[in-house]
């Protein structure tokens, strides 16, 4: 069995990155392997937005991430100030930044890229999408 | 402690792909990972001396690579490929840096744990 850390760049619509993260992630934990966290740097930050909505026929990645969170009680995290770059925001960081909505829903944590090291050092694997 | 290499491949303000990875590089030196980096393709335009970035609307990140020796960033390796595609000189760097053939750009990214491409 291996620990795999995630690393997802892809934005939620547009590239398909986050799509086959997502995969991979369900794919490792099916053979018995271990996800300690996902962590969404650069466009990857999009897929916390909550105003993510698209049409009934088509792939929710966002809400496909919260899934896999809460099923397998996976740690997701974003990188704090790529996703303030682009206009995604926790309550606090809206509170803090004098904005008056945020989007990103609360299975996603925001962090450092500390986190992203600390992961690293702990995980057998990194895998970057 | 991990050795990381970080492999920057697109051309400076196109895209902020390379200012992230730098950032990355910065942050996980500083987290006493043993960082090495390594920059192919259109990436290598980054090392020109002379570029303002802020006038294509970009922060001056391209400076900060003056600062890698401070972080303990002592790998910098340029593909030599890359560069005779783009008739890039050495005597163009604006920072100290390594011309690599593929083949030991190859082998520094067998010998590392993780890779990072960006």
């Amino acid at each position: 069995m291996s620990k795999f850390i995630i690393q997802v760049n892809g934005s939620v619509y547009g590239s398909t990155a986050s799509f086959r993260a997502l995969a991979f992630c369900q794919s490792a934990l099916a053979n018995g392997h271990q996800i300690i966290n996902v962590f969404f740097y650069q466009d990857g930050v999009t897929n916390s937005n909550a105003l993510t909505c698209p049409a009934s026929d088509e792939i929710d990645m966002h809400s496909n991430w919260q899934s896999l969170s809460l099923k397998h009680t996976i740690p997701l995290t974003n990188c704090v100030s790529a996703a303030l770059r682009r206009g995604v925001l926790s309550q606090q960081d809206a509170t803090e930044n004098g904005k008056p909505q945020w989007n990103s829903s609360d299975a996603f944590t925001m962090g450092g890229l500390g986190e992203l090291v600390v992961g690293i050092e702990q995980a057998d694997r990194l895998i970057s999408f | 402690m991990k050795s990381l290499v970080i492999i920057f491949r697109h051309a400076p303000f196109g895209t902020t792909s390379t200012r992230e990875g730098l950032d990355f590089a910065m942050l996980s030196a500083s987290f006493e990972q043993q960082v090495s980096l390594v920059f192919t393709n259109e990436a290598v335009l980054h090392l020109l001396a002379g570029q303002t970035p802020e006038q294509a609307g970009s922060k001056d990140y391209v400076s900060a690579f003056k600062a890698l020796s401070l972080y303990d960033i002592d790998t910098v390796l340029v593909c030599a490929e890359s560069m005779t595609t783009l008739g890039v000189h050495p005597n163009d760097f604006s920072i100290a840096a390594t011309v690599a053939t593929p083949e030991v750009i190859t082998k520094t990214l067998q010998a590392a744990d993780e890779v990072l491409v960006f």
